[in-house]
This record gives structure tokens, sequence and C-alpha cells, in this order.
């Protein structure tokens, strides 16, 4: 059972880390990403074929996946430049179908729909196979420590409000001489680079790795996490991948009490539910579980933020 | 909305929920208890077939039960979804393993499911059995723990194509969707056809796309005799009706899978003409004859349930090894498998009753099941099985023939 809350934790962990990076870039910078699960792969495939087949020992290939993830995602914030949000929002969907066909075409780099198979892990040899998973959960939360600390001090910093500025209205932030596009790929490029780190982080974990993995699906449940748990406010995220993920996982435990469920009506009823608690949250919480802390005029730039929802 | 939901209230409530939800059934489970998982492909690609399979897990279990367990010992039967998904699968065989404590994983489907999951089975010591064709799976099987119940895809590919040219076909063309089932049966199929018949190298197609206008002008522009697409439903009745849009005349040659009742009610008429092929149930054996029967079926000439089937024969097998092993320990019970279903000489069973009544009695049983008389090779990847090739004439399926081991 135990080992079991550990696993959850772990997938937890990951959640933790996307939904972090989501959250800069549409949370706070509104750039709408929906190819999350595109530099989920690139990190997770980055780091497996490093170490699979390029043989680089695992503590330089996945944070050469965070590496990778962060050229990408400058690569596809340059494209804003010519872009509204909602038309970057059909790129980064493009993006995340471009690298699973990839993936899923490239067979004789990346196996294909064969999966590649990750033999290495961090430190494995250093404990044995009952400490081990404990071992990653605490490399995961130490990487959703370092995500958080970053995205919340960029919060609290003067580019966290000038970020926040270019959300509401791009327009009137270049007006105000902000480097609107400097800004974008800044934030972009740190979203990415955290998915990317995420990705390599859950293909060490789960030792195989196929395109099917990397489904849109993945990137609707970041969504759900940033949006239950209230968007622009990290706190609030975490929060949110946590619910979401035991939405997922408890649902399970259905079964094991209702005997009159059988297990086809069961994950029919799964997926209702899910559905239907997102509809429920969004009724009665429409700014999320934890929203964003409302930006008042004449506090201090660092402690500006830390007034509750008063006006929510 | 006046009532503020703080962090640590929801922290609180959602970790107190969470961790009574996972504790509960390790609680309310008996000790003594064997456990067994099953993992079927209720949604998505496997949608069709993975009830059927759950079906049969259950039955067998219930029987077992109702007769006194193994060993002496109730099995406690715990069914997930794995969605036809790995990603889903990876964490529902965790909590099979974890939480349920089973000693096997039964009826996985997708070949990447049954690969997604078989780090984390390897590790903690968890048999496998599956009906998945990737002919990767027993490379990667390091610990011998793995049962696959069905024929390895390129001996799709070689049956297929073997019956394709005994309807006297001379040229061909394959396209197959891009995933590891279809891929090493178009190796099959070429190998049987010989690669000078082939007119364009073979190529793959991604699945979901809003059209294949392109990959099916690909396919017939050389006017083939025969083209051959192994795919799966959810795909191939786009394709189909492309290939009808544009008017290809040839032979349509296909896997079975791809045909079942949602596909002709998509297509209609159109169907009629299309040639398709699956491993099948030996037909006409005992063990076939006793599962429709279980499962409520009225006996007919074409093949039922090619993977509900397999999932009475897992079931089965699975509970025979723990009765002929005598333990629950998975590498005793997986050596087991081949002394319960594999070799000469052995008095045939042809269900888990008479099985374990033979075992009881100190007889050596060689399980013959409702999928195929399941022998097992040295990889634990069971060995010849029925194949059938059939037409779609006025909306159903005409068997043409039939290939027995």
């Amino acid at each position: 059972m135990s080992a079991y809350l550990i696993s959850m934790a772990t997938y937890v962990g990951f959640f933790m880390i996307l939904a972090i990076a989501l959250n800069l870039q549409w949370g706070m910078t509104g750039m709408v990403n929906f190819g999350i699960a595109g530099f989920y792969a690139l990190g997770a495939y980055s780091s497996g074929l490093l170490t699979v087949k390029a043989g680089w020992p695992v503590g330089f290939a996945m944070p050469a996946a965070a590496v990778v993830g962060i050229a990408a995602g400058a690569l596809v914030a340059l494209l804003s430049i010519r872009l509204r949000e909602d038309f970057l929002a059909i790129v980064t969907l493009g993006f995340g179908e471009l690298i699973r066909l990839i993936a899923l075409n490239e067979d004789e780099i990346t196996e294909g729909p064969r999966g590649l198979k990750i033999d290495a892990r961090p430190f494995a040899d250093m404990f044995d196979r009952t400490t081990y998973p404990i071992v990653y959960l605490a490399m995961v939360l130490a990487v959703v420590a370092l995500a958080f600390f970053i995205a919340e001090r960029i919060r609290r910093s003067p580019m966290g409000r000038s970020l926040r500025a270019i959300r509401e209205d791009d327009v009137v932030a270049e007006v105000l001489g902000k480097n609107v596009l400097r800004h974008r790929v800044q934030v972009f490029a740190i979203g990415a680079g955290f998915m990317g780190a995420a990705g390599a982080l859950y293909a060490h974990y789960v030792q195989n790795i196929s395109p099917e993995v990397f489904m849109p699906m993945v990137a609707i449940f970041i969504w759900m996490s940033v949006i239950v748990g209230g968007a622009g406010n990290n706190w609030g995220l975490l929060l949110g991948a946590g619910i979401v993920m035991a939405i997922l996982e408890g649902s399970r435990f259905m079964g094991d009490f209702i005997d009159f469920l059988d297990a086809e009506k069961l994950s029919a009823i799964r997926v209702i539910l899910i559905g239907v608690l997102l509809i429920i949250i969004l009724r009665v919480r429409p700014r999320g579980l934890m929203p964003e802390p409302r930006f008042r005029y004449g506090r201090s730039p660092g402690g500006g933020s830390s007034t509750a929802d008063a006006q929510s | 909305m006046s009532r503020n939901i703080t962090r640590r209230t929801v922290l609180k409530s959602g970790a107190a929920t969470f961790a009574a939800a996972t504790m509960a059934p390790a609680i309310l489970r008996a000790a003594d208890d064997i456990n067994v998982g099953s993992l079927t492909p209720n949604t998505g690609g496997g949608g069709p077939f993975g009830p059927k399979i759950t079906a049969s897990h259950k039955r067998v279990v219930e029987l077992v039960n109702s007769q006194g367990g193994v060993l002496g010992r109730q099995i406690n039967l715990t069914q997930e979804n794995s969605e036809t998904n790995p990603e889903s699968a990876v964490r529902a065989a965790d909590k099979l393993i974890n939480v349920n404590g089973v000693i096997g994983i039964l009826g996985t489907w997708s070949s990447s499911v049954t690969l997604g999951i078989m780090p984390k089975c390897q590790e903690a010591g968890v048999i496998q059995m599956c009906t998945s064709s990737s002919a990767d799976i027993p490379v990667r099987d390091e610990k011998g723990l793995v049962f696959n119940f069905q024929a390895l895809s390129p001996v799709w590919g070689r049956a297929i194509a073997s019956l394709a040219l005994r309807r006297g076909f001379n040229t061909f063309n394959l396209m197959a969707l891009n995933n590891d089932f279809t891929r090493s049966m178009m190796d099959g199929f070429v190998e049987i056809v010989g690669a000078d018949k082939v007119m364009i190298d073979p190529f793959y197609y991604n699945g979901n796309q809003s059209s294949y206008r392109s990959e099916v002008s690909q396919l017939i522009e050389s006017n083939p005799d025969a083209v051959f697409i192994p795919s799966y439903v959810t795909d191939f009745t786009a394709v189909y009706k492309e290939i009808f849009r544009q008017g290809y005349e040839g032979q349509v040659i296909t896997v079975s899978i791809s045909t079942g009742s949602k596909f002709k009610e998509a297509v209609g008429e159109a169907a009629n003409g299309i040639i398709h092929g699956l491993p099948v149930p030996p037909i006409s054996s005992e063990a076939y004859r006793q599962y429709v029967e279980e499962a409520e079926l009225e006996q007919m000439d074409g093949v039922q349930h090619p993977f509900g089937t397999a999932g009475r024969d897992q079931m089965s097998t699975l509970l025979l090894a723990v009765e002929k092993a005598g333990t629950t320990d998975t590498a005793q019970v997986a050596k087991a498998m081949w002394d319960v279903t594999t070799g000469e000489g052995k008095k045939t069973v042809y269900n888990i009753t008479d099985g374990l009544a033979a075992i009881r009695a100190g007889e050596e049983i060689n399980y013959s099941g409702a999928s195929s008389s399941v022998e097992f090779d040295a990889e634990g990847m069971v060995l010849g099985r029925d194949f059938q090739l059939a037409e779609i004439k006025g909306g159903a399926d005409v068997v043409i023939e039939r290939l027995e081991y």
C-alpha cells in the first residue's frame, strides 16, 4: 500500500512540474500552450535516447533534456512574433503532434511504436529495491521545489508584473516600454525547460516510453490541474495537480467497494466522474480553488500578492 | 460562496479521503486469499474485446471459488481498465501490484500496454499473461514471467499471406497502421508472397487522421490484384471508405479485428467482398464448446469471442499452475505453467474443474484451451493457433478457409 502511495505521489510530482510550467506560460503570461505533451515527450525521449543510444550517463542526460526543452520552447515562442495567442494555441497543438509523430515514425532512432526501453536510473546502484522509490520521489519533489521557487520568484519580481501586464493587454505593455517579445520567449522557454525535465524524470521512472504515452490527453490533465487549482497561483496548482490525480486514481477504488459495478461500467463511470467533478468545481469556484491574488496598488512589489482573494 | 476554502482544509480533507479510500480495501480483504489482477482494454482501441476478457476472468474465478478455491484458498480478483493506453495502464498496474498484491496481471491486449507495464511487473516479480503480438515481448521478458496467448504478428502475416496466395492473387500492395502490432505482420506477409509480387514498398500510415486520401492513392495507384491493410477498426473504417470512393476494384484484405460489427454498420453494403483473417479458437475443440456454453452464446459456424476465449485460458492455466506448484511464489508458478499446459503423454483437460481434480489426484495434465491448445515455447509464447480467413458476404462473415495446427 505505501509503495502505491509513494508511486502516486511521484506521478503527482510530474503533474506538478508540468502545471507550474503551464502556469508560467498561460496563468501568468497568457500564452496558451496545448502542446504540453510534446515538450514532455521531447524531454522523455531526449533523456532516454541519450542514455540508451548515445551511452550518456543519466546524470548528464536528464539536465540535457531540460536544455532541449528550453531550446524548443524558445523556438516555438518565437513564432508568437506574428501570432496572436489563439493562433499560438494551434501552433503548440501542432507542435505536440509533430513530436509524437516523429517519435512514432523515426523508428530507427526512437524505436517507434515498439517503445523505448530505458534501463538507466539515477542513483540506482546506491539503494535497494524497496528504498529506491522513496529516493526517486525525493528527487522529483526536489525538482518540483526548484521549479516552484523559480516560478514564484518570477511572479513576485518586476518581471512578474510585466508578465501580468502582457497577459492582460500586450499592446499596453508594449506602449509602456516592456519588451513583450523577449519576456514571452523567456517565459515560454523556461516553462518548456520544466516540461522537458518532467519528461526526463518520467522516462527514467517508468523505464518504457512509447509515442502512445504522449497523447494530447496528458495536456488536458495538466490544464485541468491549473484550472481547478487556480490559474496564476502557484500554490493552487500544486493542489490542483494533487486533486486531478486523486480523482483519476481514487476512482479506481470504487470497484473494490461497489460490487454491482462490473469492470466495464466502472470504466465508463470513472471518466464521467472526472468530467462531473470538473464541472462542479468550476461552477462553485470559477477562478479555481485558490484564485490568483488580486493585484493591489500602493504595496511593495514583493509583498503585493500576499493578500487573500478578498474581491473574488 | 461565503465559505472560504483554505489551502489547509482542502489539503487535509483531500489527504484523509485519499488515504481512507486506498487503505480500506486492503483491510477488508482476507489475508489468506490469492490475489490475481486483470488489466483489460475496456475502453479505447481494444474496447470491443476487453469486456469479454474481463467476463471470462471473472467466470473462472467464481467457478473456482465456489468449488473451494486453489490450495484451499479463495481467489480474490481485482479488475482494472487499461484504457488501451500505456500511460494509464502503468498506474493501474502499480495499484494492482502494490495495493492488491497480485501474483499475476492477466488480459493485457495492446502490445504497448503489455510492454509498458513490463518493467514494473518484472521488478516486482509479477506474472503477465497477454494477447499481444509484438515480437519484442519475448525479448524483453528477462525473468521468464510473461505468457502470451496470441500468435506473434509475423505469424499472422504469414498465415494470411498463404491463404491469400491460394486464392490466386498475383500482385500485392501493403500499407499498415503504424503500430507495433501491424508492423511485423507486413514482414511476415512479404516473406510468404515473395518480394517480387509486391509492387511498391510497403509503407505505414498514422492513425487518427481526418483523411487518408494520399495514402490510399499511393496504395492502389499501381492497381495490384490485392491490397493488405493491417489496422485497427478505428482507422480502417476511414481507410476503407476512401478505397471505396477511389473505385479500387481489386481485393481488400485485412485483419478481422478491423471488420467487426461497428465497421459493418459504418460502411454498410460496401463491406461486402472484403477478406479478413485472424487467429481463432479451435472451433471443433471441446474447450471451445464449453466456453460457448459458459458464456451463454449460441453455437454457430463463425468464431465468437476470439479474445474472450483467451481470457478463460489465461485464468485457468494460472490457477492450475498455482495448484501444481503448491505455492504462490511467482517464479515457481511460472515454471509450473509449462507443466500444466505443454508436453505430450499427459492427461488432456479442457477446463479448470477437471484440471484441478486431476492435479489433486496426482496426475500430469495438459490443459487444452478454448483459444488454442495452449502449448508454450521456451519463451512463454503460445505455439500454433488456428487461423481463419473469412469473406464478408451480405453483411456477414462467411468462413472461406481455416488453417489448423
